[in-house]
Formats: C-alpha cells, structure tokens, sequence
C-alpha cells in the first residue's frame, strides 16, 4: 500500500486443496481463509506504524452523540501542551468533527468511510500517512497520543481492529443502563469503559450500577470511569489515565 | 451495512480464485460467521445475492452459511467450473 513506512500488505499464501467434484468438469477447492484476516495484518502493520510514531493510540467507540467529540475537545483543553496529540476522525460524511478538533489546534484528519458503519484498518492507514504529513509542517511526524474516533455505531466497530492500543466504549446516560446487556461484543473487546454525561443523571432513571455490573459480567476485568466533558467531573482520572499510557 | 463491505472483500477472493484455478464459473461458496462476529447473516446473504450478478463469474453461486463459535469469518470451500 505504501513504501515509506514498509506497511505493505503482504501478499496472500495459497494454502487451498483442490478436488474434483462429483460433478465432471466442476472442482472443491478448500480454502479455509478468514476474510478478516487483511483487516487484521493491516492493524498489526498500524500498531508498529503508529509506535514508530512514537505514539500509543485509542480507538474510541459508542453510539452517534454519546460525546466522544466533545471529550476530545475536553481533553486538548487539559492536556494538550503537555501531550503532542493528534486526532483521526471517522464519519459516514462530512468533516464536521475535524473542523472541531481544528479549532483546538492539534493536527485532525478526517476520514469518511462513504456509506460504511465503521473504521477498518486499511483506511486508518491511510489516516495516519495523513497525520504523519501534517504533523511534520509542524513539529515533525511525532506524536504522544492519536486517539481515533470511530464511525458512531455500538456494533460494527467491534469487529474490526484498527491498530490501536486501547479500545475505550463510551455509553451516555440518557442512552439508558441496559446498553452494555444489549451490545455485549463492543464491551467484550473494550479495555476501558466510560460513562458520559454524567451530569444529566438526575434527569434521567440511569443506573451506574446497572451499566457497570453488566459490562463486568461480560468482561470481569473491564475497568469503567464516570465523566462529564460539560462540569468537567470525572475528568482529572481520565486524564491521568491517558498520561499513565503515554510513559 | 458493514456485511456489504465483508461480501465486496469475498467477491474479491472468488476472483482470484479462479483466475488461480482457470475456473469461469462459482457454483457454491461456503463460509462460515462467528456466533460474537456482529455479523448479521441474513444481511450478509442479502448482500452476496446483491452484488453476485454483477459478474458473470459470480452470478449463479450459492451461498451456504454455516455459524460457528468465536468471532472470525472463513471462506471455507468454493466449488467452481
Ligand atoms: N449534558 C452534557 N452534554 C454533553 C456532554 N458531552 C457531550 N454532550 C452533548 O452531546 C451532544 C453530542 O456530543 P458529541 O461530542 O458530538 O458526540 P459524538 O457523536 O459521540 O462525537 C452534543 O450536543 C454535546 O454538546 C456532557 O458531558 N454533558
Ligand atoms: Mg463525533
Ligand atoms: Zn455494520
């Protein structure tokens, strides 16, 4: 795909066994491919990519609104002249994001995926060459944190590893505590799990309880953190726990 | 929505099996869906028998669908002339 990093997908080796069928002139062939397989070499090649880089990276997923912008925004405000970072955005369309982190003043690509429901790792390859050229006018190609913030969908994203060091699922309380019962594969795969707007909770009959014990039982070891990007609370741990990976 | 991607990735694959195997023809395809996959395979079905007539190679092929434990997705075996 690209030479300058050597992130070359790598041609596929044809381990298929052929037979003729009983039919006369048709053939078997066993194949036994996973047809994520691509996907997933091409994230192993971003993981190297983005540690060249000199940077860890956090795939961010939750449902469109739960505030994974906004907590962006939250978190260059608190970090971002301690922390080199830079923001990879996927959407369906428009740059609408990007322009938001932009303000921010920390390089920001935006990735959309036309149609499709969430970020796979060819694309955010494609990404970080973007990051890479954008940060060198600046600074040079380095960077402390990228956080990736996938295509707004509580299922797809799952499946697909991007490279990322960290997969962090974000649920908002007015979403409702019986989220994490109801899309259990996004919390199977997430290593931090963090409950947004918190400030809203009075409004609404969310069970902090609820949300956690399930995210538990489908992941004993699935840490969580209460947050609100609005009154700030929750976000001091948040960020020390950002801190923490980048050392 | 993302099984349209999966099926475009397969399509793919049955191409150049062929090519591999001088076949001009796929008459079946079976693959197997992970049970925690998040892949629907009514929508996966849905998708293959889109997009399959868009090919001569691909138009008559039957999909069979098999669901297994864990999360991977397998082209298993092609039956092709
Ligand atoms: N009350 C409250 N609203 C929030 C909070 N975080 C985000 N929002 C609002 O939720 C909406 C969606 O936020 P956004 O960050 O765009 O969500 P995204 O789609 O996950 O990126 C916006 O109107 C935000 O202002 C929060 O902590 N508290
Ligand atoms: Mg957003
Ligand atoms: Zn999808």
């Amino acid at each position: 795909m690209c030479k300058s990093c050597g992130c070359h997908i790598s041609p596929d080796t044809d381990k298929s066994t052929t037979r003729a069928s009983k039919h006369d002139n048709s053939k078997i062939v066993d194949v036994h491919k996973s047809l994520l397989e691509a996907n997933r070499r091409q994230a192993e090649k971003n993981r190297h990519h983005i540690e060249a880089m000199g940077a860890v990276a956090i795939n961010m997923i939750s449902s469109p609104g739960s505030g994974k912008t906004t907590l962006l925004e939250a978190t260059i405000d608190r970090l971002g002249d301690r922390l080199r970072i830079g923001v990879i955005e996927g959407d369906i369309e428009t740059e609408r994001d990007a322009e938001r982190i932009r303000k921010k003043g920390v390089p920001v690509v935006q990735l959309t995926t036309g149609g499709a429901c969430h970020l796979d790792a060819p694309l955010v390859h494609k990404g970080l060459h973007e990051l890479e050229a954008l940060a060198h006018e600046k600074s040079g190609p380095f960077f402390d944190l990228i956080f990736i913030e996938n295509v707004g969908n509580l299922v797809c994203p799952a499946t697909f590893d991007l490279g990322e060091h960290r997969r962090i699922v974000l649920l908002s309380v007015p979403e409702g505590s019986d989220k994490p019962a109801k899309y259990p594969a996004v919390f199977s795969t997430a290593d931090l799990f963090l409950i947004t707007k918190t400030d809203l909770i009075k409004y609404f009959d969310f069970s902090v309880k609820e949300a956690v014990s399930e995210a538990k039982r489908i992941k004993p070891s699935l840490e969580s953190m209460e947050i609100s990007s609005k009154t700030g609370d929750g976000l001091d741990e948040w960020c020390e726990y950002l801190e923490s990976l980048c050392n | 929505m993302h099984e349209l991607s999966l099926v475009q990735g397969l399509l793919g694959q049955l191409e150049s099996l062929a090519g591999q195997h001088g076949a001009s023809r796929i008459l079946k395809v079976r693959v197997s869906i992970g049970e925690e996959s998040c892949i629907v395979e009514d929508s996966f079905r849905f998708g293959f028998d889109a997009i399959k007539t868009e090919s001569s190679l691909t138009e008559r092929a039957e999909l069979q669908i098999q669901k297994v434990p864990g999360s991977d997705l397998m082209l298993m075996q092609v039956e092709m002339e």
